[in-house]
C-alpha cells in the first residue's frame, strides 16, 4: 500500500523525551498539530504515538463496527416491521371480515324468519344451508384470528361465547317460530339485540386495536436513523483522519478513506431504500388498506341495515324502532362506499324504500314479498337479491385490497434482510480497513 | 458458520427487545351500567269501583270518531306476541289475530260500516306494554287494546272504555312446582314466591301487585310477557305473573310451564284505552261493546279464543259500571 512505501524513518529519540524546544519568535503562530507533510510525526509531546495509534484504531474499528451493527439492526427492524405490518393488516382484515360476516349471519337469520314457511321448501333448505355455512365461517375465522394474534385471544374467546349465545338463541327462535309460537320472535329480536350489545363492542375493540397495530408497524421504516448512524460513524472517521494527519505527514489514510466511502455509500443506499419503503407503506396505508378497511365497514353497515329491515317485518308495527338504525347504517354506506359498491347499494335501497312504504301502510303481504324475493313481489322487486349483489361486490373489494396490502408488504422484505446482513458485513470490512490503515501508520512509526 | 448463526440470533434478540416483546392485549369492552328501573309515577288517587265507570255509550259519529272516518283508517295499538289475545298467525300470512283483535275489528266495522276492510281501514300498530300510555298521550294511536287494566292512576292520564273482559292476575310456574309434591315447594299462594325470581312486564300493574303481595319476591322485569317467557325458559326467572289470559297463552307455548289452581292475586278489568280528551271516541267504543252484548257477539269470541285455554271456565261480558261518568 502507498502508506508503507512512504513510511517515514522512526524517530531517533522516543517522543516521551522531547528535545528542548527552540525559542519561539514573539510573533510566531502557535504550533498546530497537523503541520504536514514533513514525513515526521508531529505534535510530539502530546501523547505517546503508539498509544495514540492503538487508541485511534480501537475507536475507528468500534465506530464502523457499531455502524454496521446499528445500521444493520435498524434495517433488520424494518424487515421485521414490514412482516408484522403484513400480519397485522391480515389480522385487521380478518377481524373486519368476522364483523361483516357476523352481521351477514344475522341478516340471513332474520330474513329466514320473515320468510317463515311461505317459501318453497328447497329455497328454505338453501337459505338454511347459507345460514349454517355463514355461521361456520364466522366460528372458523374466530379460531384463525386467535391463532394469528395472541394479543387478541382473550377478546376472541369472549366473542366466541357471544356468537355461541347468539346461535343458541337463533336455534330457539327457529324452533318456536316453526311451531307458530310468538316467543320465537322474542328470541330472534333478543338474539339480534344481544349480538349488537355484546359481540359488536368486542369486534370494535378488535378492529381498533388491529388498526393501531397495522398503522404502527407500517411506520417501521427509519431513513433518518440510518442517516444519523452513518453521519456519526463518518464523523468519528473524519476526526481520526485529522488526528492522524496531524501526527503524520499524510492528508489521506487510505484504509480510513475506504472505510468512510463504505459507510457513506451504505448509508445512502440503506436510507434511500428505507425512504422508498416508508413512502410505499404510506401509499398502502392511504390507498389499498384504507379501501379495505372502509369497504369492510361498508359491508358491516350494509348487513346491519338488511337485518334491521327484516326485524321490522318480523316485529310487526315496529317500523320506526328498526328504521332509525337502518338509516344510520345507510349513511355509513353512502359516506364510505366505493362508487361501484354504491350502484349496487342504491338498487337495494330502492327495494327497501318500497318495503317501508308497504309496511307503513300495514300492507304486509307486498312488503314481505319484496323482502324475501317472492315471485309475485310488486314490480318484480327483490330486496334480498339486490342486497346479495351489493354484499358480493363489497366483499370482493375488501378481499382484493386486503390481499394487495399484505402481498406488497411482504414483497420488499427480503431485500431489507439482505441489506441488513450486508451492512453488518460491510461494517466488519470497514473495521478491517481501519485496522489496516492505522497499521500502516504504525509501521511507518516503527 | 456457527458464529454467523450466533450473530443473527443475537441480532434477532436485540431487535425483539427494541421492537418490544409483543402487543398489549386487546381490551374487552367495559360492562355497561344497568339502567335504573323506572318506577311508575306515584298516584294519590284512591281506587274505587267508580274507576270502572266510563262514558255513556253512544253511536254518534262525531268529534274524533268523525276524524277517523274521514281519515279512512282506525289506528289501534295492540300486542303481536300475546298468544290468544293478539299474535301473528304464520299459517295465515302472519295476520294478527286473537281476542283483543276481535274488538278492534268490531269498532272498525261500526265506524266504516259495510265497506270496512281490515287491511285498508284498520291499522294494527304493534306496541309494548310500556308504550301504551305515552302513545295515547301523543295521539300516535287512536285506541289501545292490549290487555290494559283500568285503574284510577291511569284514569289521570288517559280515558278508558267500560270493562270488556274481567281478567285476574295469577302466577305461572314450572310444572315441578305443581306436581302434587308438597315437599317440593308446591305453589299455592304468593308467599311461596319469597326468594324466587318473578318476572312481569316493566310498567305493568302486575309488577306493582306482586311486590305488594310478597315483598321478598325478587322482581326481574322484562319488556313484555313474551320476554318473561324467554327468561323463564332460560332459567333466569322462576315464575311469571300476569293476567290469566296472558299466562294461558304463555303456558300454551311451553309444555313445562303451568298456571296452577290458585286464588287470583288481583282483579284486572280490561278496558280499551284512548286519549283523555277523546270522550266521544270512548263513548262510541262503549256503544260498540253494548251492541256486542245485545247481539250476543261477545260469547263466541270468548269461546273461540280463551275458553279452552282457561280450562273451560265460563265467563260473561262484564256489565257496565253505573253511573256513567
Amino acid at each position: 500500500m502507498s502508506q508503507s512505501a512512504a513510511a517515514p524513518p522512526p524517530p531517533a529519540t522516543p517522543a516521551a523525551q522531547p528535545a528542548p524546544a527552540p525559542q519561539a519568535p514573539p510573533n510566531a503562530k502557535p504550533k498546530r498539530s497537523w503541520a504536514a507533510p514533513t514525513g515526521k510525526p508531529v505534535g510530539v509531546g502530546v501523547e505517546n504515538t503508539p498509544t495514540l495509534l492503538n487508541r485511534l484504531q480501537v475507536i475507528g474499528m468500534a465506530a464502523v463496527l457499531l455502524f454496521g451493527l446499528a445500521s444493520g439492526l435498524v434495517q433488520f427492524l424494518s424487515y421485521q416491521s414490514d412482516g408484522r405490518a403484513a400480519d397485522d393488516t391480515e389480522q385487521l382484515v380478518r377481524v373486519q371480515e368476522i364483523q361483516s360476516n357476523l352481521l351477514r349471519v344475522d341478516a340471513i337469520a332474520t330474513n329466514l324468519a320473515v320468510s317463515g314457511g311461505n317459501l318453497d321448501p328447497a329455497e328454505i333448505a338453501s337459505r338454511d344451508e347459507e345460514y349454517d355455512q355463514a355461521l361456520d365461517d364466522v366460528l372458523g375465522e374466530i379460531a384463525s384470528a386467535a391463532e394469528a394474534q395472541p394479543a387478541d385471544e382473550k377478546a376472541l374467546a369472549a366473542l366466541n361465547v357471544a356468537v355461541n349465545d347468539y346461535a343458541t338463541a337463533i336455534a330457539e327462535a327457529r324452533a318456536n317460530l316453526r311451531q307458530g309460537y310468538p316467543v320465537g320472535k322474542e328470541y330472534l329480536s333478543g338474539a339480534s339485540a344481544n349480538l349488537r350489545a355484546d359481540a359488536l363492542p368486542i369486534l370494535t375493540n378488535l378492529v381498533d386495536a388491529n388498526t393501531e397495530r397495522a398503522e404502527d408497524s407500517m411506520g417501521g421504516q427509519h431513513p433518518i436513523w440510518l442517516l444519523l448512524i452513518g453521519l456519526a460513524s463518518v464523523a468519528v472517521l473524519v476526526w481520526i483522519s485529522i488526528l492522524l494527519a496531524g501526527r503524520f505527514r499524510r492528508y489521506v489514510n487510505v484504509g480510513i478513506a475506504v472505510a468512510m466511502i463504505v459507510v457513506v455509500v451504505t448509508t445512502i443506499v440503506a436510507a434511500i431504500a428505507a425512504w422508498r419503503a416508508d413512502s410505499q407503506n404510506d401509499d398502502l396505508l392511504a390507498g389499498e388498506l384504507r379501501m379495505a378497511v372502509d369497504q369492510a365497514a361498508v359491508r358491516t353497515a350494509g348487513n346491519d341495515a338488511k337485518a334491521n329491515e327484516s326485524l321490522r317485518l318480523v316485529n310487526r308495527g315496529s317500523g320506526p324502532r328498526y328504521e332509525d338504525p337502518w338509516i344510520a347504517a345507510a349513511e355509513i354506506v353512502e359516506e364510505k362506499g366505493d362508487r361501484i359498491v354504491l350502484d349496487e347499494w342504491r338498487s337495494y335501497a330502492n327495494a327497501h324504500a318500497s318495503i317501508v312504504k308497504y309496511d307503513d301502510e300495514d300492507r304486509r303481504g307486498p312488503a314481505i314479498q319484496i323482502a324475501t324475493g317472492a315471485e309475485n313481489a310488486p314490480g318484480g322487486q327483490n330486496s334480498t337479491a339486490a342486497f346479495d349483489a351489493f354484499d358480493g361486490v363489497v366483499k370482493g373489494l375488501v378481499q382484493e385490497n386486503g390481499a394487495t396490502v399484505s402481498e406488497e408488504l411482504r414483497a420488499g422484505r427480503s431485500l431489507a434482510l439482505v441489506g441488513s446482513l450486508l451492512t453488518v458485513l460491510l461494517g466488519c470490512a470497514s473495521a478491517i480497513a481501519v485496522a489496516r490503515g492505522i497499521g500502516a501508520r504504525r509501521k511507518e512509526y516503527a | 458458520m456457527s458464529r454467523v448463526t450466533n450473530g443473527l440470533a443475537a441480532m434477532s434478540a436485540m431487535a425483539a427487545l427494541l421492537a418490544g416483546c409483543g402487543y398489549d392485549e386487546t381490551p374487552l369492552p367495559e360492562e355497561p351500567e344497568a339502567a335504573p328501573s323506572s318506577a311508575p309515577a306515584a298516584s294519590t288517587c284512591t281506587p274505587s269501583d267508580s274507576d270502572f265507570a266510563s262514558y255513556e255509550p253512544s253511536d254518534e259519529i262525531t268529534g274524533k270518531v268523525a276524524e277517523i272516518e274521514s281519515r279512512g283508517r282506525l289506528i289501534v295499538g295492540v300486542s303481536a306476541d300475546t298468544y290468544l289475545m293478539a299474535s301473528e298467525n304464520p299459517d295465515e300470512g302472519n295476520r294478527i289475530e286473537g281476542f283483543d283483535i276481535e274488538f278492534a275489528k268490531a269498532i272498525g266495522r261500526a265506524i266504516f260500516g259495510s265497506d270496512f276492510e281490515t287491511g285498508r281501514n284498520l291499522e294494527l300498530r304493534v306496541i309494548t306494554a310500556a308504550d301504551r300510555i305515552p302513545l295515547l298521550e301523543e295521539e300516535a294511536v287512536d285506541l289501545v287494546i292490549r290487555n290494559f287494566t283500568i285503574n284510577c292512576a291511569r284514569w289521570e292520564q288517559i280515558a278508558f272504555s267500560q270493562v270488556y273482559y274481567a281478567a285476574t292476575q295469577k302466577v305461572l310456574v314450572s310444572r315441578s312446582l305443581d306436581d302434587g309434591d308438597e315437599g317440593n315447594g308446591e305453589y299455592q299462594d304468593p308467599s311461596d314466591l319469597a326468594g324466587l325470581r318473578v318476572c312481569a312486564p316493566t310498567g305493568s300493574t302486575s309488577l306493582d301487585n306482586i311486590k305488594e303481595a310478597e315483598e321478598e319476591a325478587i322482581i326481574e322485569p322484562a319488556a313484555n310477557h313474551t320476554g318473561c317467557l324467554v327468561k323463564f325458559q332460560r332459567g333466569e326467572v322462576d315464575a311469571i305473573t300476569g293476567d290469566d289470559t296472558v299466562l294461558a297463552g304463555l303456558a300454551a307455548q311451553d309444555p313445562y310451564a303451568v298456571v296452577p289452581e290458585q286464588a287470583p292475586l288481583n282483579d284486572e278489568p280490561y278496558g280499551i284505552g284512548a286519549n283523555k280528551d277523546d270522550t266521544e271516541l270512548v263513548a262510541f267504543v262503549n256503544g260498540v261493546l253494548e251492541s256486542m252484548r245485545e247481539n250476543d257477539q261477545w260469547q263466541p269470541i270468548y269461546t273461540r279464543w280463551l275458553k279452552s285455554a282457561l280450562n273451560g271456565a265460563d265467563a260473561v261480558q262484564p256489565p257496565p259500571t253505573l253511573p256513567y261518568r
